[in-house]
């Protein structure tokens, strides 16, 4: 059975400038497809803009690059607003002044925004994201709060930090007196893939930064957002053991290559105008914006058709996934990584694979171990 | 007379199998509505009554059951009371 498709898409992230101030070591955007030379001026956004604001897109999110570093970004807040949109920007901080908190606390339309945040003093936050950048994100999270404001802040946990989470999150919500605070952690793509050996995290790792977030969440009940990186993947991966032994039943489209459902809600577009099925597939260009309908695309392009119909594709026609006794509660995972790691999006991701975290040394937190057998 | 007129800055985003969501920019609030409160919502345009959109319901929807009336009726209610419909007062044309 083939999931319904929307009219439109609900929501459209836009890489709305490819220049950054920073150049963080595991950046997924630089060298990869999404590392454009010139970004496409006011007056096409503006024009694109309208079309939105016709096809009934609830939210942009507005991402880079840094958004920050566009000089007419304000400008073009400013004028989405004529249109029934709301936004939500993804941003380093390091930009954000006291003008440019105000200017967003009056937007009326800020659905939220995340300040990336990957320690709790400079030198570990600055070592993959250059010198200097924490003491400005910290002022920028700061600048957001003097206003009323609330960031979402992403720790993106890495080699470097994964033994200091706990300060991080003490950091984050006791010193800097945020709510909570979401996690991903470096992944194959952009620059990352470059600079694997010194910031992917080795499954003995990964594992021992499950058990650290764990903990955290112990001590910080409901304050920690696992919507990806270790411990997302250690509850996903705690619903596979439970799954194998026949406590619970396994996932809707288990078995398949469903991991993604991207292609079903949103559409993005490169800083340089080509629309994409999304940031980290930007090297599949759908169509240009203001020369291809939105809507045409969204429901006729053979690519979305084709990265929709990965959830038909069994697990068990791929080798890699060959002896793997979690089969039937796998996804597949991220087909971006898939195409990362292995030059093809139809195919299961290592990242996120269960059976290969614990070939190559991983194990589920103590606390799970009755789950076995 | 009063009609009912929907709140123009909120927008109908049509989804899937005719069910539709409601969604107001200003607040960011959605709201899911079922087929036939979109045949409902898609009729508040300051010109038709609360009867007369029962009606124009009755037509539209096939073998409607004895309590829709009572149900739209409350579901006209909620939408006055979030302020997603405005009553529109004047002569019967």
């Amino acid at each position: 059975m083939t999931a319904a498709v929307m009219r439109s898409p609900r929501y459209i992230d836009i890489e709305i400038t490819s220049r950054c101030n920073l150049r963080c070591t595991y950046c997924s955007h630089f060298t990869s497809a999404a590392d454009v030379e010139e970004d496409i001026p006011f007056f096409e956004w503006r024009q694109f803009f309208e079309e939105l604001g016709r096809a009934g897109i609830m939210r942009v999110v507005f991402s880079g690059g840094e958004p920050f570093a566009r000089h007419d970004f304000l400008d073009l807040l400013i004028d989405l607003k004529r249109h029934p949109i709301r936004f939500a920007i993804l941003s380093n901080g390091t930009l954000i002044d006291n003008k440019i908190a105000q200017f967003l606390q009056k937007s009326g339309r800020l659905d939220y925004i995340q300040i990336s945040l990957d320690g709790a003093d400079a030198e570990t936050h600055d070592s993959f994201r250059g010198k200097g950048s924490f003491d400005k994100a910290v002022k920028g999270i700061q600048a957001l709060q003097e206003v009323g404001l609330t960031p979402v802040v992403r720790v993106t946990i890495h080699r470097k930090n994964y033994l200091q989470l706990k300060s991080i999150a003490r950091f984050i919500l006791e010193e800097l007196r945020l709510p909570s605070f979401s996690t991903n952690s470096a992944s194959h793509m952009g620059l990352c893939r470059r600079h694997a050996s010194i910031t992917q995290l080795t499954p003995p790792e990964y594992a021992a930064a499950m058990e650290i977030m764990l903990e955290i969440s112990d001590l910080f009940p409901g304050q920690v957002n696992a919507t990806a990186g270790p411990l997302a993947d250690g509850y996903t991966w705690r619903a596979m053991e439970e799954a194998r032994w026949g406590r619970i039943t396994p996932p809707a489209g288990g078995g398949y290559l469903s991991g993604c459902r991207g292609p079903f809600e949103t559409l993005a577009v490169r800083a340089d105008g080509m629309l994409i099925p999304c940031q980290q597939l930007s090297h599949l260009p759908l169509g240009r914006i203001n020369r291809d309908p939105l809507l045409t695309i969204w429901r006729n392009h053979p690519t979305l058709s084709l990265l929709r119909n990965r959830q038909h594709i069994p697990l068990a026609t791929f080798s890699f996934c060959r002896d793997c006794p979690y089969l039937s509660s796998c996804t597949g995972n991220c087909p971006a990584t898939a195409y990362t790691h292995f030059g093809e999006i139809n195919h299961p991701s290592p990242e996120g694979c269960l059976f290969l975290f614990l070939k190559k040394g991983g194990h589920l937190p103590e606390r799970w171990n009755r789950l076995h057998g | 007379m009063i009609y009912l007129k929907a709140n123009a800055n909120l927008v109908l985003r049509e989804e899937f199998d005719d069910w539709a969501v409601l969604f107001d920019p200003d607040t960011g609030h959605t709201y899911a509505l079922n087929p036939v409160a979109v045949i409902v919502w898609k009729h508040l345009t300051g010109t038709n009554s609360e009867e007369d959109i029962i009606r124009i319901v009755a037509k539209e929807v096939e073998s409607l059951p004895p309590e829709a009336k009572e149900q739209i009726s409350s579901f006209l209610t909620a939408l006055q009371t979030l302020n997603l419909v405005e009553n529109v007062e004047r002569e019967k044309p």
